[in-house]
């Protein structure tokens, strides 16, 4: 049952949602043992918005009948501030914070009847493609098809939920440079990545904000485009917030997508790639062309030579900024007050920021300190300039680029610890192009190899999420 | 090695906090409650994912002292982030402009003509402030007020080319005129500030910076202090250093704060919450047209059109309530008796009463009421300072009040002479010391009749009589 029909049964009371959620959270509970996917469950919230509803039903609000998500349970990014709930983006450092506010997101999603559940993990700050970067005394998610492999991240709790969830089901995630699709195709679900600027950012804990993306994650591509449906959209409150009109993505859905137009990056086929993620992904190519779409080869060769060295100066230098209002005043952890204000921001610093996040914070220091500035920090700006010029000279052509979402398949934890921060940070190697572009990126899943995942990208021109939508949908759903 | 011409080399940092009602970026009053921590929102204390959305009206008022200032405007708004850790900022980095200022270049015109260059005019937000309950020094902790954090601030920046702590003192006196003119800056309750960066020749020009200087009385004192300091170690042969020093205004002393081996670094970014957008020439234009008559405009005009004096003309413009003022006044009646009665007269009530024109209730109607009467010689210049004290005190009705207490000038010649006669007879020692060649003694005959009249004589014209009759009796 899609998100959708099951708005249906809880307004015509087929469904109690009382009742409901409470078996939803207890499923939750579950789930959460064995897999670690909420940082919080937020049962108090889900129930008193589940009597809300179940009231309005009874009082015969006709409020009710419009509402896109009624009684369906969204799960939150634990980056996403919801009022009155620890939202700590997987850092000790922000733990108690219970934000004064709801992310505009989140506030849209309660307007229209979703049902917050919880707060699901990640990476520490968003710093990461595998979840294992947690914050201390954080818990990394597991992979839901085997609990010894990554379920990819950084938005790893949100793919792994929407996955293993039995209940309708919708989740928020984000990606800063590929932390929705990689998530999405190690857990084997839907998982889009709008435009940089559709979706408002007000809310979100700051990674990069010129990468940030709020996006949507869905077992179908109906719930994905449901969800996308109620988030996007102009927002004063965020300055980067885009002012273009919002499409019907429902609408799309289920048409056919012949005559579009699809380039195969050529580049994310030449190396590197597992050969079962490979095949997979050539088996989605096929379907294409069955549904009557163009195929042709097209080369980019910025995005994957340079993207990630871009991506990473950016990201980081943009970090390290955002990161420093951490400090044990105002908020979060705090330590115990002794010397001048350096020595005791320094220990609390120290003692509650992760590994990758002090990483980060140096890389990201040292990439604007001047004498460094104009080569990297405004270097990389440059050649994301030239990026984005790439992709739009391909997109004159094309109506969306088809490469894999990650190169290989859920790692084991216990290859993912060998790997050097580099090799890390290469498992992003297709996903950094789109991200820093700004370009909407979708994850359809195209099969199981090994029992484990494989999802395959596609990415469309600023703005052209209803593309993207309507070929993912030929693919139709996964369960 | 050095270009430095002058004896003493001064550039200026000018901070003013602009008097806009919300701040910088949100929508938190700049003014109204005192208490500590109550004008605060998740964006001005640096809550996680709060985001700033800019205040445009700060903008307007920004790129009005740039239009003023003959600044030249960006065709892009740029802010960055200024990264550096002290508890009184709310992100541990400050919203400000650094690669591309609101303004670029720019000139303000000293009060004796001498225009001063500037480097650039930028926007930028104002920490929160630090309370240390006994003292910087004694304190064992700090208490932050975030009121203040986010308010918006306009940075002026100077060449180095002011030549004395007096003329840092009138650069700072002319930005406010400019200011006040504009009406984007509250002159009794905002604030100015300045860092100053200090030299003279005996070092060899080894730059101070002094941080801390708070309006423009202070500005002279605590540069005077440095400029005597500098001469002094230069002159008993000491090294100067190339430091940053603290105005302590209470002991009217600079103290060290930090060397400056290395400039700091602040890794600036632009800031990404914020996107770069077009200042466009529309904007500008209706800027340009709105543009209030400045100070300079006003002097020119006074000297122009009312043919009055350019000392006149300066101290008349130098507050635009009296530049205003005398403008209507000088429609009136005669612009030189305008000029002369507003200038000295009703400045010098003021002064003595210590009151500004804005806190008083008297209006144009009064002052030409008053110099109506004053020209028409129905009341005597004397009579006229009279009511222009009492006027500071509370308003009345000049024309009836003078009609109502009989303060019309004695001008009938032949009451006036009347008086004459009789205080030449009743004074007749000083009448005998007169012709003895003693001046003075005249003086005190017309006095006589001064007091007689109870000021409403012209002294003129009663001095006139006495002569007269004093050469007919001979």
């Amino acid at each position: 049952m899609n998100a959708a029909e099951f708005s249906k049964k809880v307004r015509s009371s087929e469904i109690d949602i009382v009742e409901h959620i409470h078996k939803v959270i207890e499923k939750c509970r579950k789930i959460n043992n064995d897999f670690n996917y909420f940082n919080t469950i937020s049962d108090e919230l889900a129930i008193k918005q589940a009597h809300e509803i179940r009231n309005q039903i009874k009082n015969k609000d006709n409020n009710i009948q419009s509402k896109k998500l009624l009684g369906i349970a969204v799960s939150v990014k634990d980056s996403i501030c919801v009022q009155g709930v620890e939202s700590t983006a997987g850092s000790r450092i922000l733990k108690g914070y219970r934000p004064l506010f709801d992310a505009s997101v989140v506030r849209k999603v309660r307007e229209q009847g979703g049902i917050i559940i919880g707060k699901t993990s990640q990476d520490e700050f968003g710093f990461g493609g595998f979840s294992v970067n947690v914050g201390v005394g954080f818990k990394t998610p597991k992979n839901p098809f085997d609990p010894e492999r990554s379920c990819g991240g950084s938005s790893g709790g949100a793919g792994g939920i929407v996955q293993k969830a039995d209940f309708p089901h919708i989740a928020l995630g984000e990606s800063t440079g590929g932390s929705i699709a990689a998530p999405a195709s190690f857990c084997g679900v839907f998982g889009l990545c709008p435009t940089y600027g559709r979706v408002s950012r007000y809310g979100l804990i700051d990674f990069g904000n010129s990468l940030d993306k709020i996006g949507s994650m869905g077992k179908t591509v109906d719930d994905t485009a449901l969800l996308l449906d109620v988030i996007a959209g102009h927002d004063a409150l965020d300055s980067t917030s885009l002012n273009a009109p919002k499409e019907d993505y429902g609408s799309r859905l289920g048409k056919g997508a012949g005559r579009m137009k699809i380039g195969i990056i050529k580049e994310a086929f030449e190396e590197g790639n597992d050969p079962e993620v490979e095949s997979k992904v050539n088996e989605g190519i096929e379907k294409l062309k069955e549904n009557g779409m163009e195929c042709e080869e097209i080369s980019l060769k910025l995005p994957i030579r340079y993207g990630l060295s871009v991506y990473y100066m950016i990201a980081t230098s943009e970090a390290s900024t955002n990161l420093a209002k951490y400090c044990g005043m105002r908020y979060g952890a705090a330590e115990k007050l002794e010397g001048n204000f350096n020595e005791y921001f320094s220990k609390v610093r120290s003692h509650n920021l992760g590994d990758e996040a002090k990483r980060r914070i140096i890389i990201g220091t040292f990439a604007r300190m001047s004498g460094f500035r104009d080569a990297y920090y405004i270097k990389a700006a440059k050649v994301r300039t030239l990026i984005i010029q790439e992709y739009r000279k391909a997109f004159k052509k094309f109506d969306a680029l088809v490469s894999p979402s990650v190169p290989i398949l859920p790692p084991k934890f216990s290859d993912i610890e060998k790997l050097t921060p580099l090799q890390n940070y290469m498992a992003d190697i297709l996903l950094v192009g789109p991200n820093i572009a700004g370009l909407p990126h979708l994850n359809v899943p195209v099969g199981f190899e090994k029992g484990l995942p494989v999802g395959m990208l596609l990415t469309g021109d600023h703005l052209q999420e209803g593309k993207l939508l309507q070929i993912g949908s030929i693919f139709g759903e996964r369960k | 090695m050095s270009s430095f011409t002058s004896d003493i080399v001064i550039g200026l940092e000018v901070h003013v906090e602009l008097n806009t009602k919300t701040k910088l970026f949100c929508s938190c009053p700049t003014k109204g409650n005192e208490e500590p921590n109550t004008r605060v929102c998740p964006v001005c204390l640096g809550h996680p994912g709060s985001k700033p959305v800019l205040n445009r009206k700060a903008v307007e008022f920004a790129l009005k002292l740039c239009t003023a200032l003959n600044s030249k405007i960006s065709s892009e708004l740029v802010f960055s982030r200024k990264s550096y850790f002290y508890p009184d900022m709310s992100k541990n980095y400050q919203i400000t402009q650094y690669e591309i200022p609101l303004g670029a270049g720019g000139a303000l015109s000293l009060k004796e003509g001498r225009e001063i260059a500037l480097k650039r005019v930028h926007m930028e937000e104002d920490p929160a402030s630090l309370v240390h309950s006994s003292g910087m020094q004694e304190s064992g902790c700090v208490l932050v007020d975030y009121n203040r954090s986010g308010n918006p601030l306009i940075e002026i920046v100077t060449e180095p080319c002011l030549a004395s702590p007096e003329e840092a003192r009138d650069f700072m006196k002319q930005l406010i005129t400019v200011l006040s003119y504009l009406e984007i800056f509250d002159e009794n309750h905002g604030i100015i500030k300045a860092d100053a960066n200090v030299s003279v020749r005996e070092s060899g020009y080894v730059r101070v910076e002094v941080k801390n200087i708070t309006g423009f009385r202070e500005i002279e004192r605590a540069l005077s202090y440095e400029v005597v300091r500098q001469k002094s170690e230069a002159g008993h042969g000491r090294k100067l250093a190339h430091e940053t020093r603290s105005w302590d205004s209470a002991r009217g002393i600079t103290f060290a704060l930090r060397k400056k081996e290395a400039e700091e670094d602040y890794g600036y970014i632009i800031d990404p919450d914020l996107v770069i957008s077009e200042i466009g020439s529309e904007w500008i234009e209706n800027i340009r047209n709105e543009m209030p008559e400045l100070a300079q405009d006003k002097v020119r005009k006074f000297i122009e059109k009312y043919k009055i004096g350019r000392e006149d003309a300066q101290i008349l413009a130098s507050e635009k309530a009296l530049a205003e003022m005398f403008e209507k006044v000088a429609g009136a009646v005669d612009p030189e008796l305008a000029a002369k009665w507003l200038r000295r007269e009703l400045l010098r009530v003021l002064n003595y009463s210590r009151k500004s024109l804005d806190e008083v209730g008297i209006t144009e109607k009064h002052m030409i009421d008053l110099l109506r009467l004053v020209q028409e010689k129905k009341i005597t210049d004397n009579v006229a300072s009279r009511l222009l004290e009492k006027l500071v005190e509370n308003a009345f009705d000049i024309v009836s009040y003078v009609k109502k207490e009989a303060l019309e000038a004695v001008s009938d010649a032949d009451v006036l002479e009347k008086y004459c006669i009789e205080a030449i007879k009743e004074n007749p020692v000083a009448v005998e010391d007169y012709r003895k060649g003693e001046a003075k003694s005249l003086n005190f005959i017309v006095g006589q009749v001064m007091r007689k009249t109870k000021g409403k004589a012209a002294p003129k014209e009663v001095n006139e009589i006495i002569l007269r009759i004093l050469n007919e009796s001979q």
